[in-house]
Protein backbone atom coordinates (compact mmCIF):
# COMPACT_ATOMS: atom_id res chain seq x y z
CA UNK A 1 0.00 0.00 0.00
CA UNK A 2 1.11 3.47 -0.79
CA UNK A 3 1.29 4.71 2.78
CA UNK A 4 3.16 1.68 4.07
CA UNK A 5 5.72 1.99 1.28
CA UNK A 6 6.22 5.67 2.10
CA UNK A 7 6.81 4.86 5.76
CA UNK A 8 9.27 2.09 4.86
CA UNK A 9 11.16 4.38 2.49
CA UNK A 10 11.55 6.96 5.23
CA UNK A 11 12.93 4.35 7.63
CA UNK A 12 15.58 3.45 5.05
CA UNK A 13 16.44 7.13 4.65
CA UNK A 14 17.05 7.41 8.37
CA UNK A 15 19.27 4.35 8.44
CA UNK A 16 21.38 5.61 5.54
CA UNK A 17 21.16 9.40 5.73
CA UNK A 18 21.74 10.98 2.38
CA UNK A 19 21.14 14.49 1.25
CA UNK A 20 17.71 13.86 -0.18
CA UNK A 21 14.43 15.57 0.40
CA UNK A 22 12.19 12.55 0.68
CA UNK A 23 11.74 12.90 4.44
CA UNK A 24 10.95 16.55 4.19
CA UNK A 25 8.66 16.74 1.19
CA UNK A 26 6.06 14.08 2.00
CA UNK A 27 5.77 14.09 5.74
CA UNK A 28 3.68 11.64 7.67
CA UNK A 29 3.46 10.91 11.35
CA UNK A 30 2.79 7.17 11.20
CA UNK A 31 6.46 6.24 11.64
CA UNK A 32 6.91 8.40 14.74
CA UNK A 33 3.73 6.96 16.22
CA UNK A 34 4.86 3.36 15.67
CA UNK A 35 8.32 4.10 17.07
CA UNK A 36 6.90 5.91 20.07
CA UNK A 37 4.52 3.08 20.94
CA UNK A 38 7.28 0.47 20.47
CA UNK A 39 9.71 2.40 22.65
CA UNK A 40 7.07 2.95 25.34
CA UNK A 41 6.17 -0.74 25.35
CA UNK A 42 9.80 -1.80 25.67
CA UNK A 43 10.48 0.66 28.49
CA UNK A 44 7.99 -1.03 30.79
CA UNK A 45 9.14 -2.27 34.12
CA UNK A 46 7.79 -5.72 34.69
CA UNK A 47 5.79 -5.68 37.92
CA UNK A 48 4.71 -8.58 40.07
CA UNK A 49 1.00 -7.90 40.08
CA UNK A 50 -1.00 -6.66 37.14
CA UNK A 51 -2.71 -3.88 39.09
CA UNK A 52 0.02 -1.30 39.26
CA UNK A 53 1.54 -1.98 35.88
CA UNK A 54 3.55 0.59 33.99
CA UNK A 55 0.85 3.08 33.22
CA UNK A 56 2.76 6.18 34.19
CA UNK A 57 5.95 5.10 32.40
CA UNK A 58 4.05 4.50 29.17
CA UNK A 59 2.45 7.94 29.25
CA UNK A 60 5.78 9.44 30.34
CA UNK A 61 7.57 8.23 27.20
CA UNK A 62 4.76 9.56 25.05
CA UNK A 63 4.82 12.95 26.73
CA UNK A 64 8.61 13.24 26.55
CA UNK A 65 8.78 12.35 22.88
CA UNK A 66 5.89 14.43 21.59
CA UNK A 67 6.30 17.41 23.87
CA UNK A 68 10.04 17.45 23.22
CA UNK A 69 9.54 17.30 19.46
CA UNK A 70 6.99 20.13 19.58
CA UNK A 71 9.36 22.25 21.67
CA UNK A 72 12.26 21.73 19.27
CA UNK A 73 10.02 22.61 16.34
CA UNK A 74 8.85 25.80 18.01
CA UNK A 75 12.44 26.68 18.81
CA UNK A 76 13.59 26.25 15.24
CA UNK A 77 10.64 28.20 13.89
CA UNK A 78 11.28 31.05 16.31
CA UNK A 79 14.90 31.14 15.18
CA UNK A 80 13.66 31.82 11.68
CA UNK A 81 13.84 28.44 10.03
CA UNK A 82 11.70 27.82 6.97
CA UNK A 83 10.57 24.32 7.75
CA UNK A 84 6.95 23.61 8.44
CA UNK A 85 5.67 22.34 11.77
CA UNK A 86 4.74 18.84 10.68
CA UNK A 87 7.87 18.34 8.58
CA UNK A 88 10.02 18.97 11.62
CA UNK A 89 7.93 16.64 13.77
CA UNK A 90 8.22 14.00 11.06
CA UNK A 91 12.03 14.21 10.89
CA UNK A 92 12.50 14.17 14.65
CA UNK A 93 10.14 11.25 15.06
CA UNK A 94 11.69 9.13 12.35
CA UNK A 95 15.21 9.72 13.70
CA UNK A 96 14.21 7.95 16.92
CA UNK A 97 14.62 4.70 14.95
CA UNK A 98 18.32 4.12 15.87
CA UNK A 99 17.49 4.59 19.55
CA UNK A 100 14.64 2.10 19.29
CA UNK A 101 17.09 -0.40 17.84
CA UNK A 102 19.43 0.38 20.74
CA UNK A 103 16.58 -0.33 23.16
CA UNK A 104 15.99 -3.69 21.53
CA UNK A 105 19.67 -4.60 21.80
CA UNK A 106 19.78 -3.43 25.43
CA UNK A 107 16.85 -5.61 26.35
CA UNK A 108 18.47 -8.61 24.73
CA UNK A 109 21.78 -7.90 26.48
CA UNK A 110 20.00 -7.52 29.83
CA UNK A 111 18.61 -11.04 29.50
CA UNK A 112 22.12 -12.25 30.24
CA UNK A 113 22.08 -10.68 33.68
CA UNK A 114 23.51 -7.41 34.96
CA UNK A 115 27.10 -6.45 35.67
CA UNK A 116 29.81 -3.98 34.70
CA UNK A 117 30.63 -5.66 31.35
CA UNK A 118 26.93 -5.67 30.56
CA UNK A 119 26.77 -1.99 31.34
CA UNK A 120 29.78 -1.17 29.15
CA UNK A 121 28.23 -2.96 26.19
CA UNK A 122 24.95 -1.14 26.65
CA UNK A 123 26.72 2.19 27.06
CA UNK A 124 28.64 1.66 23.84
CA UNK A 125 25.55 0.64 21.86
CA UNK A 126 23.45 3.51 23.17
CA UNK A 127 26.24 6.03 22.52
CA UNK A 128 26.66 4.86 18.91
CA UNK A 129 22.92 4.96 18.23
CA UNK A 130 22.61 8.36 19.90
CA UNK A 131 25.31 9.76 17.60
CA UNK A 132 23.54 8.19 14.62
CA UNK A 133 20.20 9.79 15.56
CA UNK A 134 21.73 13.22 16.05
CA UNK A 135 23.68 13.05 12.77
CA UNK A 136 20.63 11.82 10.82
CA UNK A 137 18.32 14.51 12.14
CA UNK A 138 20.79 17.36 11.77
CA UNK A 139 21.45 16.27 8.20
CA UNK A 140 17.83 17.02 7.49
CA UNK A 141 17.13 19.90 9.81
CA UNK A 142 20.27 22.02 9.59
CA UNK A 143 19.64 23.02 5.99
CA UNK A 144 16.51 24.88 6.86
CA UNK A 145 18.27 27.31 9.19
CA UNK A 146 20.25 30.44 8.34
CA UNK A 147 23.98 29.69 8.61
CA UNK A 148 24.75 31.62 11.78
CA UNK A 149 21.93 29.94 13.69
CA UNK A 150 22.65 26.33 12.93
CA UNK A 151 24.17 25.52 16.32
CA UNK A 152 21.33 27.22 18.17
CA UNK A 153 18.80 25.09 16.32
CA UNK A 154 20.75 21.86 16.67
CA UNK A 155 21.54 21.78 20.38
CA UNK A 156 17.91 21.11 21.49
CA UNK A 157 17.93 18.08 19.20
CA UNK A 158 21.05 16.94 21.01
CA UNK A 159 19.30 17.34 24.39
CA UNK A 160 16.16 15.58 23.17
CA UNK A 161 17.96 12.47 22.01
CA UNK A 162 20.17 12.60 25.10
CA UNK A 163 17.14 12.39 27.38
CA UNK A 164 15.76 9.43 25.43
CA UNK A 165 19.17 7.71 25.47
CA UNK A 166 19.34 8.27 29.22
CA UNK A 167 15.93 6.64 29.68
CA UNK A 168 17.14 3.68 27.64
CA UNK A 169 20.48 3.34 29.40
CA UNK A 170 19.05 3.53 32.92
CA UNK A 171 16.33 1.01 32.22
CA UNK A 172 16.39 -2.02 34.47
CA UNK A 173 13.66 -4.64 34.16
CA UNK B 1 -3.89 21.40 -8.36
CA UNK B 2 -4.92 24.95 -9.34
CA UNK B 3 -7.47 23.62 -11.80
CA UNK B 4 -9.02 21.52 -9.08
CA UNK B 5 -9.11 24.49 -6.71
CA UNK B 6 -10.94 26.51 -9.32
CA UNK B 7 -13.37 23.67 -9.71
CA UNK B 8 -14.07 23.98 -6.01
CA UNK B 9 -14.66 27.72 -6.30
CA UNK B 10 -16.98 27.47 -9.30
CA UNK B 11 -18.72 24.63 -7.53
CA UNK B 12 -19.55 27.00 -4.71
CA UNK B 13 -20.88 29.63 -7.05
CA UNK B 14 -23.14 27.52 -9.19
CA UNK B 15 -24.35 24.94 -6.72
CA UNK B 16 -27.59 25.85 -5.14
CA UNK B 17 -27.10 24.22 -1.78
CA UNK B 18 -27.77 26.85 0.80
CA UNK B 19 -26.64 26.11 4.30
CA UNK B 20 -28.80 28.82 5.80
CA UNK B 21 -32.28 27.77 4.77
CA UNK B 22 -32.93 24.47 6.37
CA UNK B 23 -36.66 24.64 5.84
CA UNK B 24 -36.82 24.57 2.06
CA UNK B 25 -35.56 21.84 -0.22
CA UNK B 26 -33.17 23.71 -2.45
CA UNK B 27 -31.51 20.87 -4.24
CA UNK B 28 -32.59 19.41 -7.52
CA UNK B 29 -30.17 16.50 -7.63
CA UNK B 30 -31.71 13.01 -7.64
CA UNK B 31 -31.44 11.66 -4.10
CA UNK B 32 -30.70 8.06 -3.31
CA UNK B 33 -31.36 6.65 0.08
CA UNK B 34 -29.67 3.31 -0.31
CA UNK B 35 -26.17 2.68 0.93
CA UNK B 36 -23.74 2.28 -1.91
CA UNK B 37 -20.62 1.48 0.08
CA UNK B 38 -21.67 -0.75 2.98
CA UNK B 39 -18.12 -1.75 3.88
CA UNK B 40 -16.92 1.84 4.05
CA UNK B 41 -19.95 2.88 6.11
CA UNK B 42 -19.41 0.01 8.50
CA UNK B 43 -15.75 0.75 9.04
CA UNK B 44 -16.37 4.48 9.35
CA UNK B 45 -18.49 3.83 12.40
CA UNK B 46 -16.75 0.68 13.66
CA UNK B 47 -13.36 2.16 14.54
CA UNK B 48 -14.78 5.27 16.20
CA UNK B 49 -17.42 3.52 18.23
CA UNK B 50 -15.13 0.68 19.32
CA UNK B 51 -12.47 3.17 20.49
CA UNK B 52 -15.11 4.86 22.66
CA UNK B 53 -16.44 1.51 23.91
CA UNK B 54 -12.97 0.22 24.81
CA UNK B 55 -12.24 3.45 26.67
CA UNK B 56 -15.45 3.19 28.68
CA UNK B 57 -15.17 -0.52 29.43
CA UNK B 58 -11.41 -0.70 29.97
CA UNK B 59 -11.65 -1.55 33.62
CA UNK B 60 -14.00 -4.42 32.96
CA UNK B 61 -12.32 -5.82 29.87
CA UNK B 62 -8.76 -6.22 31.08
CA UNK B 63 -6.73 -5.37 34.15
CA UNK B 64 -3.81 -4.15 32.07
CA UNK B 65 -3.78 -0.42 31.47
CA UNK B 66 -1.14 -0.80 28.78
CA UNK B 67 -3.17 -3.20 26.67
CA UNK B 68 -6.20 -0.90 26.76
CA UNK B 69 -4.12 2.14 25.91
CA UNK B 70 -2.37 0.46 22.97
CA UNK B 71 -5.70 -0.88 21.68
CA UNK B 72 -7.31 2.55 21.83
CA UNK B 73 -4.30 4.13 20.11
CA UNK B 74 -4.43 1.53 17.35
CA UNK B 75 -8.17 2.01 16.86
CA UNK B 76 -7.83 5.79 16.77
CA UNK B 77 -5.04 5.57 14.19
CA UNK B 78 -6.97 3.16 11.98
CA UNK B 79 -10.02 5.38 12.27
CA UNK B 80 -8.06 8.49 11.31
CA UNK B 81 -6.53 6.81 8.27
CA UNK B 82 -9.81 5.25 7.16
CA UNK B 83 -11.89 8.41 7.51
CA UNK B 84 -9.33 10.68 5.93
CA UNK B 85 -8.34 8.50 2.98
CA UNK B 86 -11.27 6.23 2.24
CA UNK B 87 -14.67 6.94 3.72
CA UNK B 88 -14.75 10.69 3.13
CA UNK B 89 -13.94 10.21 -0.53
CA UNK B 90 -16.39 7.36 -1.05
CA UNK B 91 -19.33 8.47 1.05
CA UNK B 92 -19.54 12.23 0.58
CA UNK B 93 -17.01 13.01 -2.14
CA UNK B 94 -14.76 15.26 -0.05
CA UNK B 95 -11.05 15.09 0.55
CA UNK B 96 -8.29 17.19 2.11
CA UNK B 97 -4.54 16.96 2.35
CA UNK B 98 -1.33 18.87 2.81
CA UNK B 99 0.94 19.74 -0.06
CA UNK B 100 4.46 21.09 0.19
CA UNK B 101 5.69 22.95 -2.85
CA UNK B 102 9.20 23.61 -4.12
CA UNK B 103 9.90 26.47 -1.73
CA UNK B 104 9.10 24.38 1.30
CA UNK B 105 5.85 26.18 2.01
CA UNK B 106 2.98 24.00 3.03
CA UNK B 107 -0.50 24.37 1.59
CA UNK B 108 -3.65 22.72 2.87
CA UNK B 109 -5.91 21.64 0.04
CA UNK B 110 -9.62 21.02 0.54
CA UNK B 111 -11.67 19.57 -2.31
CA UNK B 112 -15.19 18.51 -2.95
CA UNK B 113 -16.38 16.47 -5.87
CA UNK B 114 -18.48 18.28 -8.44
CA UNK B 115 -22.03 17.01 -8.80
CA UNK B 116 -22.54 15.54 -12.25
CA UNK B 117 -25.89 14.54 -13.73
CA UNK B 118 -24.76 10.91 -13.95
CA UNK B 119 -26.35 8.55 -11.48
CA UNK B 120 -23.18 6.95 -10.24
CA UNK B 121 -21.70 10.16 -8.89
CA UNK B 122 -24.53 11.42 -6.72
CA UNK B 123 -24.15 11.30 -3.00
CA UNK B 124 -26.53 9.00 -1.24
CA UNK B 125 -28.56 10.55 1.51
CA UNK B 126 -28.24 7.69 3.98
CA UNK B 127 -24.47 7.53 3.59
CA UNK B 128 -24.15 11.27 4.02
CA UNK B 129 -26.20 11.10 7.19
CA UNK B 130 -24.13 8.25 8.61
CA UNK B 131 -20.91 10.03 7.72
CA UNK B 132 -21.73 13.35 9.32
CA UNK B 133 -23.32 11.87 12.41
CA UNK B 134 -20.27 9.69 13.05
CA UNK B 135 -17.92 12.54 12.29
CA UNK B 136 -19.56 15.06 14.60
CA UNK B 137 -20.65 12.91 17.53
CA UNK B 138 -17.36 11.23 18.36
CA UNK B 139 -15.10 14.27 18.86
CA UNK B 140 -17.77 15.71 21.15
CA UNK B 141 -17.65 12.50 23.17
CA UNK B 142 -13.86 12.65 23.40
CA UNK B 143 -13.98 16.25 24.61
CA UNK B 144 -16.44 15.19 27.30
CA UNK B 145 -14.06 12.37 28.28
CA UNK B 146 -11.19 14.86 28.44
CA UNK B 147 -13.05 17.03 30.92
CA UNK B 148 -14.13 14.05 32.98
CA UNK B 149 -10.58 12.68 33.11
CA UNK B 150 -9.28 16.09 34.14
CA UNK B 151 -11.83 16.67 36.87
CA UNK B 152 -11.82 13.18 38.30
CA UNK B 153 -8.00 13.21 38.38
CA UNK B 154 -7.56 10.11 36.22
CA UNK B 155 -4.63 11.86 34.66
CA UNK B 156 -2.96 8.78 33.19
CA UNK B 157 -5.79 8.50 30.69
CA UNK B 158 -5.30 12.09 29.55
CA UNK B 159 -2.66 11.17 26.98
CA UNK B 160 -5.02 8.82 25.16
CA UNK B 161 -8.01 11.15 25.43
CA UNK B 162 -6.07 14.11 24.10
CA UNK B 163 -4.89 11.98 21.21
CA UNK B 164 -8.50 11.05 20.50
CA UNK B 165 -9.59 14.68 20.56
CA UNK B 166 -6.75 15.77 18.28
CA UNK B 167 -7.13 13.00 15.67
CA UNK B 168 -10.89 13.08 15.41
CA UNK B 169 -11.02 16.85 15.70
CA UNK B 170 -8.55 17.14 12.83
CA UNK B 171 -10.77 15.03 10.58
CA UNK B 172 -13.84 16.98 11.60
CA UNK B 173 -12.14 20.31 10.91
CA UNK B 174 -10.77 19.12 7.57
CA UNK B 175 -14.13 17.91 6.30
CA UNK B 176 -15.99 20.97 7.48
CA UNK B 177 -13.47 23.10 5.61
CA UNK B 178 -14.06 20.94 2.52
CA UNK B 179 -17.80 21.31 2.86
CA UNK B 180 -17.79 25.03 3.43
CA UNK B 181 -15.31 25.77 0.68
CA UNK B 182 -12.06 27.63 0.71
CA UNK B 183 -13.46 31.09 0.11
CA UNK B 184 -15.84 31.48 2.99
CA UNK B 185 -14.43 32.19 6.38
CA UNK B 186 -15.84 29.82 8.99
CA UNK B 187 -16.29 32.37 11.73
CA UNK B 188 -17.99 35.00 9.60
CA UNK B 189 -20.29 32.36 8.21
CA UNK B 190 -21.21 31.09 11.66
CA UNK B 191 -21.86 34.54 13.05
CA UNK B 192 -23.91 35.67 10.07
CA UNK B 193 -25.96 32.48 10.25
CA UNK B 194 -26.67 32.87 13.94
CA UNK B 195 -27.42 36.54 13.46
CA UNK B 196 -29.98 35.77 10.76
CA UNK B 197 -31.63 33.12 12.89
CA UNK B 198 -31.90 35.35 15.94
CA UNK B 199 -33.45 38.12 13.91
CA UNK B 200 -35.91 35.74 12.33
CA UNK B 201 -37.17 34.19 15.53
CA UNK B 202 -39.74 36.49 17.06
CA UNK B 203 -39.98 34.83 20.47
CA UNK B 204 -36.74 33.12 21.44
CA UNK B 205 -37.43 30.43 23.99
CA UNK B 206 -34.34 30.38 26.09
CA UNK B 207 -31.76 27.62 25.92
CA UNK B 208 -33.66 25.41 23.47
CA UNK B 209 -33.08 27.89 20.68
CA UNK B 210 -29.35 27.25 20.22
CA UNK B 211 -29.97 23.51 20.39
CA UNK B 212 -32.62 23.72 17.69
CA UNK B 213 -30.33 25.83 15.55
CA UNK B 214 -27.52 23.34 15.94
CA UNK B 215 -29.73 20.40 15.01
CA UNK B 216 -31.16 22.29 12.04
CA UNK B 217 -27.64 23.05 10.85
CA UNK B 218 -26.59 19.43 11.20
CA UNK B 219 -29.54 18.16 9.17
CA UNK B 220 -28.87 20.84 6.57
CA UNK B 221 -25.34 19.56 6.22
CA UNK B 222 -26.57 15.99 5.98
CA UNK B 223 -28.98 16.83 3.21
CA UNK B 224 -26.60 19.26 1.54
Amino acid sequence: MRDLKAVGKKFMHVLYPRKSNALLRDWDLWGPLILCVTLALMLQKSSVDGEKDGGPQFAEVFVVVWFGAVTITLNSKLLGGNISFFQSLCVLGYCILPLTVAMLICRLVLLAGQGPINFMIRLFVVAVMFAWSVIASTAFLADSQPPNRKALAVYPVFLFYFVISWMILTFTP
Amino acid sequence: MLAQKHALDSNDDTEDVSLFDAEEETTNRPRKSKIRHPVASFFHLFFRVSAVVVYLLCELLSSSFIACMVTIILLLSCDFWAVKNVTGRLMVGLRWWNHIDEDGKSHWVFESRKATPQDSKTISEAESRIFWLGLIACPILWVIFAFSALFSFRVKWLAVVIMGVVLQGANLYGYIRCKVGSKKNLTTMATSYLGKQFLRQSAPDGWTLPMRLLIQQMWAWCYG
